[in-house]
């Protein structure tokens, strides 16, 4: 499914650059559910931004989904994401003055599909997220737990292969975090790959693979010769690093 | 996709009303100056007889001093209108359509009764080709015949305001009015007509209404009539009586003929050719030859109708215009900016730069065509204002071309205030705000 190869990830200022990503390569297969956990600043959203087409990259190749998206247009990068990649981020991102149903709607506007097929799609997925009964609540109405839950209906509801969550519940209590992983594996179950930061140990682990960032560079604990010695789930080298 | 973006630009109005309204204030204020003065340049330089405007033609000779151009800034021109001598021999013409000599004067009516006081009223005096060849349209009756001019008979005809001020509005068509000291027969009632500009005699307020009554040009010695409008001369003569004026070189009489292909045109302007070589050798019309027919849109042209001030004002306002679409750029700009964590979100659930852009341009555009309306209204009011300052009556007002005019011009300032703030919204980095919101 993501396939990167030499990925550089440079930011500059006037003065200064920073490599957020060096040398990086990457891949995870279709269908996986992958767990990104990193220090502040190892380069996890910068990773996430370039996989969902966010940011561009300085070096490296990237292909997704069997195809080579490297060098795309804005335009066609813009089709990529409405219909093969949906996102969930920590602040839930709903647009605080459409409902819910609107705001489940806006990949699907993009997508130019007809309103018939939009309506059945929306509700399909607010039920599943349990929300089919809000649909016309405006994002302040609903709590943390709930805005999330739509976003979750959001990043699905247009049917994507690649599911890009990052720290999805960063902003939610252990019940609402374990819901919304809930949601995740439910999702992965049906042949969604899934994508997800976070700085929680014990959700990384129900991720069934995970990787680690330090300094912008990968440490894969899958394909580890020799185990990583673990402190609170995290590796010992990222543990000084204020993990 | 339209009808999406239509719906959030107006949720995104309705989040600030207050700044929304502000902005469509703005647009609405530049609208209703700039309408105000396109439709003022537009009513001055429209043409007012457009179906037939190519065919018409006002007759000049130079009649002007030997040694100098009747206007010394453009020597090429002649007089605009001829002398009465002039005008009976070029009258004689059979090559015309049409033909009419005509002029504006003033004569006092004297209506049945006691209910109302002898007035005097604005006439014209011409030729029953003047009815067939400006289209002139009635409400009653007709007008009249040859027979009529050559004798001259006793008819007239009035226009529908002095139908209702004498008649009630009734059908008037064989009743008598005391014209001078003779009675005429009223033969035909106008319709509503106002030419504008009034291009059949652009000598003496080319916005103004029509005249009232229109009487046979014979009448002209029989009555002894003068005009009422601009007269022009070059040379002193002792006039001591009506026939030593209708003698005399004063220009005072406008000619139109209607010539409808090129073949007649040639042999009218060889007719004119001919006739002042033979008045050459008679000692009169001493400047070169230089005799002109000019259709009805370079008639107005060439007497200036539309004044200088009224172009300027036209800029001026237009540049207005483009300055309150200028000062909307700032505020838009904040208020687009402000709003790209939302753009963040809408860009990595599939919305392209180019959308995001339309998006932003359609909101421009809604200000626009919301200022464009109020403008619009705005532009009534102001029109109506100019109206009243002005003695004629009312002249100025918005057709559907200007109401065409007017947002058109809205999604110009909305096009000029909303191209840039748009093109910085869409090409904001989507990953930045993502985090931030």
């Amino acid at each position: 499914m993501i396939k990167m190869q030499g990925i550089r990830k440079i930011y500059r200022t006037e003065h200064v650059e920073t490599h957020a990503l060096d040398s990086f390569d990457l891949e995870v297969k279709s269908g996986e559910f992958i767990s990104i956990m990193g220090p502040s600043g190892s380069g996890k959203t910068t990773l996430l931004n370039l996989i969902g087409l966010l940011d561009s990259f300085d070096r490296g190749s990237y292909v997704l989904d069997d195809e080579d998206v490297s060098t795309l247009s804005d335009r066609q990068m813009s089709r990529i994401r409405n219909l093969k990649i949906g996102f969930i981020f920590q602040t839930f991102n709903l647009i605080p003055d459409l409902n819910i149903f609107d705001n489940v709607d806006v990949p699907l506007r993009y997508r130019g599909m007809p309103a018939k097929e939009r309506r059945v799609a929306i509700e399909e997925a607010l039920a599943t997220v349990g929300l089919a009964s809000r649909k016309k609540h405006m994002p302040a109405q609903l709590s943390g737990g709930q805005q999330q839950r739509v976003a979750v209906a959001r990043a699905f509801v247009g049917g994507p292969k690649l599911i890009l969550a990052d720290e999805p519940t960063g902003n939610l209590d252990s019940a609402m975090a374990n819901d919304i992983m809930d949601l995740l594996e439910k999702i992965n179950e049906q042949g969604t790959t899934v994508a997800m930061v976070t700085h929680d140990p014990d959700l990384a682990h129900r991720a069934p693979r995970q990787i680690h960032l330090l300094d912008g560079s990968l440490i894969d604990l899958e394909t580890q010769d020799k185990p990583v010695p673990l402190i609170n789930g995290v590796p010992v080298g990222l543990a000084k690093a204020g993990c | 996709m339209f009808a999406y973006q239509l719906r959030l630009a107006f949720k995104s109005l309705r989040r600030n009303p207050v700044l929304s309204a502000l902005m469509v204030v703005a647009i609405g204020l530049g609208i209703a100056v700039s309408t105000a003065s396109v439709t003022i340049y537009h009513i001055y330089s429209s043409n007012p007889i457009p179906h037939k405007s190519d065919v018409l033609f006002h007759v000049e000779i130079d009649n002007w001093h030997p040694d100098r151009p009747f206007d010394s800034d453009h020597p090429e021109r002649a007089p605009f209108q001829l002398s009465y001598r002039d005008v009976r021999a070029l009258m004689q013409s059979q090559i015309p359509t049409y033909q009419t000599a005509a002029f504006r004067t003033e004569l006092m009516v004297f209506p049945d009764g006691d209910e109302q006081r002898p007035f005097r009223e604005i006439v014209r005096m011409c030729f029953s080709d003047f009815f067939l060849m400006f289209d002139v349209p009635f409400q009653y009756g007709h007008g009249w015949d040859d027979a009529a001019d050559h004798a001259p008979e006793p008819v007239i005809v009035i226009n529908s305001r002095t139908n209702l001020r004498l008649f009630g509005g009734a059908n008037s068509v064989g009743r008598s009015l005391k014209i001078q000291d003779r009675y005429f027969t009223i033969i035909g009632v106008l319709a509503e007509w106002r030419p504008t500009p009034k291009h059949y005699d652009p000598t003496v307020n080319a916005f103004g209404e029509p005249e009232a009554i229109y009487m046979p040009f014979n009448f002209t010695p029989v009555f002894e009539i003068t005009n009422y409008g601009n007269t022009w001369s070059w040379m002193s003569e002792p006039i001591d009586s009506h026939e030593e004026y209708l003698q005399s070189e004063i220009l005072w009489i406008q000619m139109w003929v209607q010539l409808d292909d090129e073949t007649q045109k040639q042999a009218y302007q060889d007719f004119l050719d001919a006739y002042v070589l033979e008045q050459k050798k008679q000692g009169r019309l001493s400047r070169p030859l230089n005799n002109r027919l000019l259709d009805v849109m370079a008639t107005l042209e060439e007497r200036e109708v539309v004044p200088d001030s009224t172009k300027s004002q036209l800029v001026v306002s237009l540049l207005f215009l483009v300055v309150c679409a200028i000062n909307l750029i700032g505020i838009l700009l904040g208020k687009f900016l402000s709003r790209a964590p939302e753009i963040g979100v809408r860009r990595a659930l599939g919305a392209s730069r180019r959308s995001v852009f339309i998006q932003h341009l359609i909101e421009c555009e809604v200000i626009g065509v919301l200022g464009g309306s109020l403008g619009l209204a705005l532009s009534v009011m102001v029109l109506n204002a100019i109206n009243r300052m002005l003695s004629n009556g009312e002249q100025l007002h918005l057709d559907l071309t200007m109401v065409g005019a007017g947002l058109l011009l809205s999604l110009v300032a909305g096009l000029i205030a909303g191209i840039y703030p748009s093109w910085r919204i869409c090409h904001v980095a989507p990953a930045v705000h993502l985090k931030m919101q």
